[in-house]
Formats: C-alpha cells, structure tokens, sequence
C-alpha cells in the first residue's frame, strides 16, 4: 500500500499532464492551475525538513564533538539568527533597532545579505577562474590528434572571446564565434537528441511504475 | 453613431483601415477574439481606437493601439455574446483629432476549443516514441535477449566501491543540484539505490550531502530501503544523508570541505550541475579520489570529462539503472529509446531535404502542415 | 630535460598566484581596451530600444550573487536604458537570494532617473515554486503575484492596470547564472506562450544559449562579463546613461586571464612534446 499509492498518484497525473497540455479548455486549465497551486503548497513543507535535516545533522555533530563540531555551532546560530532577523523585520533607522519594518534596503537582512552573503558567494565563484586555468593547464595537452584539434579549437575560442581577440584580427571573434556555432552546436544537438529522449523515455517508465529507483528501489 | 459620422464626414481626410477581420482566437481556453487589418497608408496616423459593438448595440471605445499595431487580440470577449468590430484610425491635424473608421468586422463569437492544433507534431512524435518503448518493453518481457554496449563509467562503480572498502575511506555521493523534478536527479537518485546496496554489502560509510531537502528526503528512503533489501539494515546511518543548503555556492563551499576533511576514497558527482561542476571535481581531483561523474547538462561535461576519471554523458546517465539492476523491463525501454533516435534521424534527414527541394518545388513544404519549415 | 619536465608539471600553486597578480593588476591600473558590441548584444539592445514608451519589459533576475560580477552590470544597463527611454519595468526572480541585489539595482537606478515606483516600475519580487509562478503569470500576473516584494498589493499599482499576462509584455530578458533559468523560461513561458525574450548569462553558460538563437526562440545574447561590457558600451555611446562600466574596467583582467591560460596551454604542450620526443628516442635506442 505504502507503495502503491505513490505510484498509482504518479500515473494519474503524469497521464493527466500529458493530456492537458492538448487541451487548452478552461476545464483543463483550471484543473492545472489547482495542480500547480498545490506543487507550490507542497514545496513549502519540503523547506521544513530541510531545516530539520539541518539542525539534526549539526546537533549530532555538536553532541558527538566529532572533528570541526565548533563550525556546526557557527552554522545553526547564522540559521538561526537570519531567520529571526527576516522573520521580526528588524531594521535599523537612526542608529535605532526597529522591528516589524520589512525587508526594504534599511533592513538589518539586507545589510547582512551584502556584508555576509555577496562576499562569501563571490568569493567561491570566482574560485573558478583558478580552477579552469590550472584545468585547462593540465587537460590541453596535444596527446593524440583530436586532443591537438580540441587544443587549436580552444586557442582561438579563448582567444576570440576577449577585447584583446578583436584588437588581434576583427576576425577571430567571428571565427570564434563559427566554431561555437557550428561544429561545436553539431555535436552538441546530437547530445541534446539523446538526451531529450531519453527523459521521454524515462519520464515514461515513471508514469507507468517501471523505473521504481525514486521510491527507494525495490519492486 | 458618432464614428460612422465621422467616417463620412472625413474619409476624404486619409483612407480608413481596410479589410477588418474578426475570428475565434484559435487553440486558446475561449474568451477572446483575434482582430486583423490592413493598416492605413498615411504614415502619419498617431494610433488606432478598437471600437466593439455587442449584440447589434452601439460600439464603444475598448483600446487604444500604436500606430505599427497589426493586430489586436480582445480578451474582454465573453463567450457566446455575439460581436463585430470596426477599427478607428486618429491623427492630430493643428488642433483637431481626425478619426476615420473601417468597415464593421464580420460578426463573431468566441468559444473554448478541446484540441491545440498547434500540438499536433508533437501528439504525432510522442505516439511513435511511446509505442517503440512499450514495444520493446514487452519484448523484453518475452524474455528476449537485447545487447546493451559496455558504459565504462558504470562498470567502475564496483571497483570504486571495492577501493573505498579496502583504504577504510567513505564514499562521497552527490546527486547533483537539480529539484527532484530533473530527470537527472531522478536518474542519480536510481543509480543510488544501486551503490548503496554495495556500500551495505562491504559495509562502506556512505555520505550523501543534498541541497534539495525533496531529494534529500528522498535519497534517505532509498538508502534505507537499499540497506535493508541487501539484508543490512543494521549497518544504515541516517545521519550520513542530510539536507547542506539550497545555495548553490554555499553547498559547493560545503561538499569541498568534507572532500578535503573526510578524504573519499571515491566521489560519485551524478545529476545536474552548474557552475560549480569545476569546483566540486578540481578539489576532488586534488585529495586524489577515483572520481565518477555524469550529467545531462552538455555544458558542465567538458569540466567533468577534464577533471575527473569516468564521466557518463547524458543519456548513459539515465540508461544506468538499467545498465546496473540488469532488469529486463528497463532494458527494453533503452533499446526503444535508440530505435526513437533513429526514427528521429531519419525524420531531419528527410526534412533537410524536403526543405532544401520545396524552395525549388514548393509543393514538397509538407512541413508548415507541422508548424516546421 | 629538467625544464621540460618542469614546464609540463608547473605546481598550480604557481599558477594560481600568477592568475591572481594578471587579474587584480589591471583592476588598479586599468589598459583600456574597449569592447565593442557583437551582433548578439545588439539584438537585445534593439529589442529594448524598440519597446514603445509606456509599454513594459519584464526582466527576471535568475542569479544570485556567486555571478553577480558577470549579470549584475547588465541588469543596471539594461534598467538604465529603459528608464532612459521612459519603457516602464517589471522586476521579478526566480532566485529568493538574488531579490536583495535587485532592490539594490532599482532604487539606484530609479533615483538618477527620477521614476516612481509603481508608476514607473515595479519589483514583483519572488514567489515559491518555478513552474508555476512562470506558468501562472502566462494566464494571469496578478494572481501569480497578488503582492509585490514589499507587499503592496499589485491592484493598487497604477502601472499594473493594463498588464494582464505576457501578451502584455513586448520583450523579457532573463538574466540566468543556472537553473531555473533561461533554460526554463525559454521551456514554458517562450514554448507556451510566444514570449519574446532574450537572455543574458555567464560566460560558461552562454554556449547554452546557441541552439536557441538559431531557432529564433531567444531574440540576442549577453554572454558573461563581455556582454555586459558591450550593453553597457551601447547603453553609454547612445548617450542613455554616463554611470560607471564595471564591466568594462574588468574586461581588461580576463583578457589578460585567457592570455595567461593559453600561455600556459602553449608552456605545457611544449614540455610535453619535448618529454614525448626524449623518451621516444631513448626507447629507439
């Protein structure tokens, strides 16, 4: 039961989807609008057991004092905190603390998302320029003769793609432009081709109970 | 009233807007009448009044249009009421607005229609694809034998499972970034099923850190329910799934870090990724782990492909669970699923042809029947 | 031998500090290479400039601030050149952390524009849930958002009297760092509804974009860092704004990166082939 449930909701509404998007009818379109409605509701309380997962992970580790538990204090009181300070509207307005006052630009969120939070996420983002020059550094070696072309190929890419491409020749970044375009959108496509299918197809296998692996597996 | 004076006062000012045509908006849920006309010819005009009358009553004033406006689509329409439509054209001459009316429209209703026409290639394709899976799924269920080629990266899970076992490491699984509504997480989610039942079996730490908490509720069942099934409920750590953050960047930060604390001998990166695909395998790549990765995003699959050992791409993804359980029901749907290609190639191939002769034969532009070419 | 062995394994520690120098150099002394417009940029320039005043774009900020350094620019551009051209603006996202940065880059720009909020634009903010809030705005925008981000409700914005659902808006422009994104909204709301959009993403993403500008679905393209240093390029040389390029200035740190890269790229084949070629011939012998 615990399972068939589940499944039996699964081909109810993967088969109604599929129907609906036919039918442009109001009597379709408003049983999809209540559809999507609920989507929405449900997706609330899957933020709930987020938190939960959250604050059992890092309790645990704090009860344990397993290796690094101090981060996990650190991490439930920044949770806590924001929260709270977003939930109470707390805004700061001539040096004074104000609650219940929104999450406008003098709120205490907003200058914890820009002090905070742009930094820290900026921070890890532009790790990647790091990560794709000692990656590129390492990958582009002319082994064999595709890796030579994929190596030709992205000399002319990069190249083409900054100012200084365009102060070489005016034609590079059309050049490199056409590689992007078209070789690389051929294979590209046939990828997509494969892809595109196969999550028909495996859309198809849930609607129908074949593929049971999101469930937990089991037959 | 009013207008029609108007009109015959002033037609000899400018022409009017020719050839109003009124008409059921076509594939929509009712409620709305397309209007079309032939624009004016004085470049000068400031814009267009929509004037409709309902049921034989006097017209009234229902927008006001631009003067590069073809069309009008009147969602105030109720359906079944009866209309027709005229179309003012305005200009300011010194200090005056001169109006010129159309013609009224041909009478028109709006009404709801059961099918999008508009849809109908795409009903024609779905019917083919569903019918070649379900066909080689009973194939399959005959119990005839089908050929499934060698997929590398799946045949490394065993072997990284094995090396996690005999170095004392965990395993490190994450099933991508995506909601549970990507078909990649659905396809990660299905392969963890699978190596969970072999990290139960040598009694390997599993971590699976999520930034979904839908997924993560749902890679905790299907852990549990792996554990259990291969009769190693006992060995089963709930708190080895939990839910990191739904931040992109703030999750990567997160995963780098039990990378570089807990050194897995062996990181799984399956599902959909973004950015911070390069992150993820960079580091894992540094604390020098087996690596095996594989998404649907072709964008992320060169940074994979680069740093890390095995990398499944794209639809080897989804045929995984299938490649690993070996069940023969989903096996069938994967050799369906390749004669679904090959109707697919064959179909562009037919097109491109098609198209490329039509511009000399336009008899052969079948496709605009198909919303194509 | 040993400096080929060397070229070919340079410690990415190395490559790291020297990345880092290459890229905060120019920042403080900048070169002054200019960019110039592609013809992608263009397109969604003109489909801006062509937004009859009065009329609204709509843009959704699909990013957060991991690649504000690339998206944020263009979204001042972009709400610059409208409030230049008096095109009124509706702002939204589908990304709950990237609201604040849209707050920021409203009430910037609104102030040296003089426009007022819900007369001239209006910040929609975010709601759960993807699908159905790009779905839902198809049918109806003030049932998909009866509030705004500050909670006021949409029927007492002026603006909003004669905004239904997309047929109202002549042009969108996602500005997408992943998914939901450009991907989504291209899916549902360009698919399903004929919305005109265009996009503008970060530079490992843009290659994204290339299927749909050939098939006509996403009208231009800002492409990273690059395409917000050329809106902002055609956004000042058409006179609508005089503000700062911070896209501009950084264009001379990664022109320099890709040279450093492919410095590297040329370092490392070169030990590598002289490796190859070393035990190659010890082997003959």
């Amino acid at each position: 039961m615990q399972r068939q449930i589940p499944l039996m909701l699964c081909l109810v509404f993967g088969v109604f989807m599929i129907i609906q998007f036919f039918i442009p009818h109001p009597i379709s379109t408003t049983a999809y609008e209540i559809v999507l409605r609920w989507v929405r509701i449900i997706a609330i309380f899957a933020l709930v057991l987020g938190v939960g997962s959250l604050t059992m992970h890092h309790s645990n580790k704090i009860k344990r004092k397993v290796k690094g538990w101090q981060f996990s204090i650190i991490t439930l009181i920044a949770a806590v905190i924001t929260a709270l300070v977003g939930l109470l509207g707390m805004n700061v307005v001539d040096g004074r603390l104000i609650f219940f006052a929104g999450i406008g630009r003098t709120s205490l969120l907003q200058t914890f998302f820009q002090n905070f939070y742009i930094p820290v996420n900026s921070t890890m983002f532009a790790m990647l320029a790091f990560y794709m020059a000692s990656a590129a550094y390492r990958a582009f070696r002319a082994r064999t003769k595709e890796a030579t072309l994929l190596l030709i190929a992205a000399f002319f890419v990069m190249l083409g793609m900054v100012p200084i491409g365009s102060a070489i020749s005016p034609r590079l970044p059309e050049f490199a432009e056409w590689i992007l375009s078209v070789p690389n959108l051929a294979a590209k496509r046939g990828i997509m081709f494969g892809i595109a299918l196969g999550a028909i197809a495996t859309s198809l296998k849930i609607i129908l109970g074949i593929e049971r692996g999101w469930l937990g597996g089991g037959k | 009233m009013h207008i029609f004076l108007m009109c015959l006062l002033l037609t000899g000012q400018f022409s009017p807007p020719e050839n109003v045509r009124a008409f059921d908006t076509p594939n929509d849920a009712g409620r709305s009448i397309t209007l079309n006309w032939n624009p004016c010819a004085d470049p000068d005009i400031a814009g267009y009044q929509v004037f409709r009358s309902q049921q034989g009553e006097n017209p009234v004033c229902i927008n006001t249009l631009l003067p590069v406006e073809r069309q009008f689509i009147d969602e105030s329409a109720m359906d079944g009421m009866f209309y027709t439509y005229q179309i003012v054209a305005f200009k300011v001459v010194g200090e005056d607005t001169v109006l010129v009316g159309s013609e009224m429209s041909n009478l028109v209703t709006s009404k709801p229609q059961w099918f999008n026409t508009k849809r109908i290639n795409v009903l024609i394709g779905i019917v083919i694809f569903f019918t070649l899976i379900l066909y080689y799924i009973s194939h399959a269920k005959r119990g005839k034998k089908l050929f499934i080629r060698r997929i590398a990266g799946l045949d490394a899970v065993e072997e990284a499972v094995g090396r996690a076992t005999e170095m004392g490491k965990p395993i490190l699984y994450v099933p991508g970034l995506s909601s549970v509504s990507d078909i990649a997480t659905i396809a990660a989610l299905n392969i963890l099923g699978e190596v969970a039942k072999k990290t139960a079996q040598y009694e390997t730490t599993l971590l699976v850190p999520n930034r979904d908490p839908i997924v993560y509720t749902v890679a905790r069942e299907i852990v549990k329910e792996a554990y259990t099934s291969v009769g190693r409920p006992d060995v089963y750590k709930a708190d080895n799934i939990f839910f990191i953050t739904d931040s992109q960047f703030a999750y990567a930060a997160a995963v780098d870090g039990i990378m570089v604390r807990e050194k897995p001998a062996t990181n799984f990166f399956l599902g959909m990724f973004w950015a911070e695909s390069l992150i993820l395998a960079e580091t894992g790549a540094t604390t020098g782990a087996i690596q095996i990765a594989g998404t649907d995003s072709i964008y992320q699959l060169p940074f994979f492909i680069t740093a890390c050992d095995y990398t499944l791409i794209g639809e080897e993804l989804y045929a995984a669970s299938a490649y690993l359980s070996r069940e023969p029901l989903l096996l069938g749907s994967l050799v369906g699923q390749d004669y679904g290609k090959l109707v697919i190639v064959v179909t562009v191939i037919i097109a491109s042809i098609l198209l490329l002769l039509s511009a000399k034969f336009p008899i052969l532009n079948i496709l605009r029947f198909f919303n194509v070419g | 031998m040993k400096i080929f062995q060397a070229l070919a394994k340079i410690d990415r520690k190395i490559i790291f500090a020297i990345l880092a120098v290459v890229i905060i150099v120019p920042l403080i002394k900048p070169l002054g290479i200019i960019s110039r417009a592609s013809n992608r940029a263009e397109a969604v320039f003109n489909a801006v400039d062509a937004i009859p005043p009065g009329k609204s774009l709509m843009i959704s900020i699909d990013f957060d601030p991991g690649s504000q350094a690339e998206l944020y620019p263009m979204l001042n551009a972009i709400l610059r050149h409208a409030f230049a051209k008096d095109v009124k603006v509706i702002l939204l996202g589908l990304w709950l952390t990237g609201m604040g940065l849209g707050e920021e880059a409203l009430s910037i720009t609104s102030q040296e524009y003089n426009k007022v909020y819900g007369e001239d634009y209006v910040f929609l903010g975010w709601r759960s849930g993807v699908l159905p809030v790009i779905l839902g705005m198809g049918e109806d925008i003030k049932r998909t958002f009866p509030t705004d981000y500050y909670g006021q409700s949409l029927n007492d914005l002026p603006m909003m009297n004669d905004i239904r659902n997309y047929r109202d808006i002549p042009f969108f422009i996602t500005l997408s760092a992943g998914d939901p994104g450009m991907n989504t909204w291209i899916a549902y709301a360009q698919s399903r509804y004929g919305l005109k959009m265009g996009a503008g993403t970060t530079a490992v993403s843009a290659a994204d974009a290339y299927p749909f500008l050939q098939t006509g679905q996403l009208t231009g393209l800002l492409g990273g860092m690059k395409g917000a240093s050329e809106y902002e390029f055609l956004v000042r040389e058409k006179g609508y704004s005089q503000a700062l390029t911070p896209a501009s200035q950084a264009m001379d740190s990664q022109s320099l990166a890709h040279l450093l890269i492919l410095i590297l790229i040329v370092l490392g084949n070169i030990g590598f082939f002289f490796i190859r070629k070393t035990t190659a011939f010890k082997g003959e012998k």
